[in-house]
């Protein structure tokens, strides 16, 4: 479950963006030149929420690193479906008993070869509710994970899943408690990596040590602890024994942690950057000139919506409500305007990147001010509402066009809330001192339609997964669990369908756009390719 | 003017050297002393008489008088208001000046022209309030510390020292961020750049009150059996009020700067509130699409901080009589 890059970065005020900019520049020249000789491809990323533990990453950056780091089971494909990376093989009759088998030759950034049991550990580890990793929820489909994660205030009463099961040392048996078709899908998921044995300290905690500088088996090892909050950049350089396709002609990389974007496409203007995959969309006019054939435009299969708190306030709960909010945004034009058409309007709670998708399905989400204004006030809307939005992802100036939009067409009063990061919206709605409506993002963790459903609507990410909002509606949760349930791609398509035709009669959230990717990179680098998850394909970039 | 203070004396900070430009020489004591309160003051008279022939005092009043004009009744300037949503238009975003909009439009589509004339109010008030509170905060202290002397005196201006210590917007910026969302920004400015302003006025008071004390009359009133505070608010303060005055002026020029740096960095004034700083922060980002919009309200800064700085230049030519 990924918050959208624009979640992201994490940061202060904006003089502190200022000066920890200016630091960042600093120690990356230092950095750069020091690294033995070799200039390291230097890519943008902002700061991981936490340590560099794949199980405990459900953000972008941090997923961003760790893919360097670690190689999974599956890629994506052009046609975007599942292709086996470290697995040999992934198999199944039923959807409900999958067999796993790992690829020979993998071996962790220590030497030791990688065995079924890492991932047997990883993901047990994951799942256990004592080890609060956010990412537990996703191994919610497997067999006896209600026994490690009971709920909160319950105490587990097993350590490890049933479900799960090492036959020998390189196959591992996985048996979900219910099929799910989708479930090779999801194993290209950050939290679905291995982890060694070394990684678990005496206590049975994550050892710190290994979330600084963490040993991985795939194609890039880190070269020196990284110091959350102190450190600039994170160094790293090609793992020898790799066994999949490397790199040509380079070895060292340099992640380089921004706290605005503005200041990495200043850094890639001055080719003090090599690639920036999140170019703010205030700089896309610009980029488009100043790049030239070197910035690219390319479908994204991210949303940004207007989260409606629905648990916390009782405001939103009629869904006139919503659907005349929805209805005042005028999401072509900010799409055209603000983002410079780099987004599109969204019109469905999937996106177009993603088979499911229907072109007009949010009937609400048509740009209607006059029905919007009527619907509103015979709803009785609040009369003045907040919209909260993380300060530091670029996302002022759309959230004040929404907000003009509202105060224009439903006459209210509107204020835009700025927060520092977006877990203090979180926060604030947990603490009950924010009411208001939220930006939120959502970036796909596999390709599959269910992914825009369960994990923000389902009535179980509710607290574990990234249901904000607290939506909880019963039909929509069994229209999505007879879809996970069909054993038929076309079947299991409809039943999802059905279950988004729910979402967009009640508008949980109010989709706004549907992202692209904005990328460029310096001239140093040819070659870049952004993958279904928006990670680089690193064995594809050249030095030019 | 002299250093009231013998260097290394009890306590006293080098005022000569830190702030040089804006203590003009202490007001002379009036001719015919208080008592005589038929007779002109000559030094007032005499300013006032000197300021009206300055071409610079008479340009800096008439665009603070526009400046004030424009914040209290905004609309005479303007026919649009920008607090009304519904004058922006995002389809026109960025548009090139016309007739009906004098400026263009921003990046949201609103009328840059209503923006920045609705955005002097904020940084007139705020500089109006924050001069008025440093002035009352820092001249009472200044007082009470230059003419208590002693133990009053040390601890008061050790208390300073430490407030001029702390760079001026990073402080500023700290109590901004900090209670940021829980209160008015508007009164949260206020108070961040009244906390770090006042011991500048200070400063000025105490080494003015210094100087005046000693002075004959004051001795005189003291012989005659005045109480302290009669002393202090009847003798002292408008002896001392001249140098005060001219920092004052100056000082809100540079109260309006801080308020718009503050916004520009986010931790200002906070929309839907209008402001330059936050006006300009809004535009930065697409400076080279679309220059304008941060042009305009950075050009009435500028005015308006340049009239105040002028202002309270010309008032301490006229107030310090050696420069005549």
């Amino acid at each position: 479950m990924r918050v959208t890059k624009g979640a992201r970065i994490v940061a202060g005020t904006a003089l502190l963006a200022l000066a920890v900019a200016a630091c960042g520049g600093g120690a990356s020249d230092n950095g750069g030149t020091a690294a033995g000789g070799e200039t390291p491809v230097r890519m943008e990323v902002g700061e991981p929420q936490k340590l560099l533990f794949p199980q405990d990453t459900t953000e972008t950056e941090g997923a961003e690193v760790l893919a360097a780091v670690f190689s999974p089971l599956v890629r994506y494909d052009e046609n975007k479906q599942p292709v086996e990376e470290a697995a040999e093989s992934i198999t199944t009759t039923d959807s409900k008993v999958w067999t796993i088998k790992l690829k020979s030759g993998y071996t962790w950034h220590d030497g030791t070869p990688v065995k079924a049991e890492d991932y047997a550990r990883a993901w047990n580890f994951a799942a256990l509710q004592d080890n609060a990793m956010s990412s537990s929820y996703f191994f919610g489909r497997v067999e006896g994970y209600n026994d490690v994660h009971p709920g909160e205030g319950k105490t587990p009463t097993a350590k490890e899943m049933k479900g799960l099961k090492v036959v020998d040392d390189s196959t591992l048996e996985v048996t979900l408690s219910a099929p799910f078709s989708q479930f090779k899908t999801m194993l290209g998921y950050t939290a679905f990596y291995p982890l060694p044995a070394s990684a678990i300290g005496a206590d049975g905690k994550l050892s710190q040590a290994y979330g600084e500088k963490p040993i991985g088996q795939g194609m890039f090892k880190v070269d020196k602890p990284y110091k959350k909050g102190t450190d600039q950049t994170i160094e790293m350089s090609v793992y020898d024994k790799f066994p999949g396709k490397k790199p040509a002609g380079w070895t060292k990389l340099q992640f380089k942690i921004y706290t605005s974007s503005e200041t990495a496409w200043n850094d890639l203007q001055a080719e003090n950057l090599d690639i920036h995959d999140s170019l703010p969309a205030t700089a896309i006019s610009t980029a488009k000139q100043v790049l030239g054939d070197r910035y690219f435009d390319e479908p994204d299969a991210s949303i940004g919506y207007i989260g409606v708190p629905l648990k916390y306030n009782k405001d939103f709960q009629n869904v006139d409500v919503r659907k005349a909010i929805s209805m005042a945004i005028d999401r072509k034009t900010i799409a055209d305007t603000v983002f410079s058409g780099t987004r599109s309007p969204a019109d469905d709670f999937i996106n177009p990147a993603i088979p499911g998708y229907r072109q007009g399905a949010c009937t609400a989400c048509t740009y209607n001010p006059a029905e919007a204004k009527k619907l509103y006030e015979s709803a009785g809307g609040p009369k003045s509402i907040e919209l909260g939005y993380n300060a530091d992802g670029g996302h002022k100036e759309w959230i004040e066009a929404v907000a003009n939009n509202l105060r224009a067409n439903l006459g209210i009063e509107v204020t835009p809330k700025p927060f520092e990061k977006f877990q203090g919206i979180l926060d604030a709605l947990d603490a009950k001192e924010y009411k208001g409506l939220f930006r939120m993002g959502w970036s796909i963790d596999y390709p599959s339609p269910e992914n825009y459903l369960t994990p923000i609507f389902g009535t179980g990410a509710i607290g574990t997964g990234s249901n904000y909002g607290g939506y909880s509606n019963k039909d929509f949760d069994e229209l999505v669990a007879k879809g996970d349930q069909a054993t038929d791609a076309a079947e299991g398509l409809k039943l999802y369908q059905q279950a988004d035709d729910i979402l967009i009669k009640e508008l949980p959230y109010i989709p706004v756009y549907f992202y692209r990717s904005n990328f460029g990179h310096s001239t140093k680098v040819k070659n870049v390719k952004l993958n279904l998850l928006n990670q680089i394909n690193w064995a594809d970039v050249e030095k030019a | 003017m002299s250093n009231p203070t013998p260097p290394g004396g009890p306590g006293l900070p080098e005022t000569q050297t830190l702030v040089p430009d804006t203590v003009p020489a202490p007001a002379p004591e009036r001719k015919g002393t208080t008592t005589k309160s038929g007779k002109p003051a000559s030094l007032w008279t005499d300013a006032w008489y000197d300021l009206r022939r300055r071409p610079m005092f008479i340009i800096s009043v008439i665009i603070i008088v526009i400046l004030l004009v424009m914040s209290f009744w905004p609309s005479l300037f303007s026919g649009i208001d920008p607090y009304n949503a519904r004058t922006c238009d995002l389809s026109t975003a960025r548009q090139a000046p016309s007739a009906g909009h004098l400026f263009g439009r921003d990046n949201l589509g609103c009328d840059v022209f209503a923006r920045t004339i609705y955005g002097a109010r904020n940084s007139i008030v705020i500089g109006v309030l924050t001069t008025l509170m440093t002035t009352i905060i820092g001249g009472l202290l200044g007082i009470i510390a230059g003419f208590r002397g002693g133990v009053v005196d040390t601890l008061a201006s050790r208390v300073t020292e430490i407030f001029f210590a702390i760079p001026s917007i990073l402080g500023a910026l700290l109590i901004a961020a900090t209670f940021r969302g829980r209160a008015n920004s508007i009164f949260l400015v206020i108070v961040a750049l009244t906390v770090l302003g006042w011991p500048m006025v200070f400063r000025i008071m105490r080494a003015a009150v210094i100087t005046a004390k000693s002075q004959d009359f004051v001795v005189a009133a003291r012989a005659l059996g005045a109480g302290a505070g009669r002393i202090m608010f009847r003798h002292l303060l408008p002896n001392s009020l001249a140098p005060v005055i001219v920092v004052a002026t100056i000082n809100l020029g540079t109260f309006i700067a801080a308020e718009a740096a503050l916004s520009f960095l986010g931790v200002g004034v906070q929309s839907p509130d209008i402001s330059w700083g936050l006006m300009i922060a809004d535009a930065r980002n697409r400076f080279l699409e679309a220059p304008l919009p941060l042009v305009f309200p950075a050009v009435f800064l500028s005015l308006t901080v340049l009239a105040f700085i002028m202002l309270g230049d010309a008032v301490r030519d006229a107030l310090d009589p050696k420069l005549r």
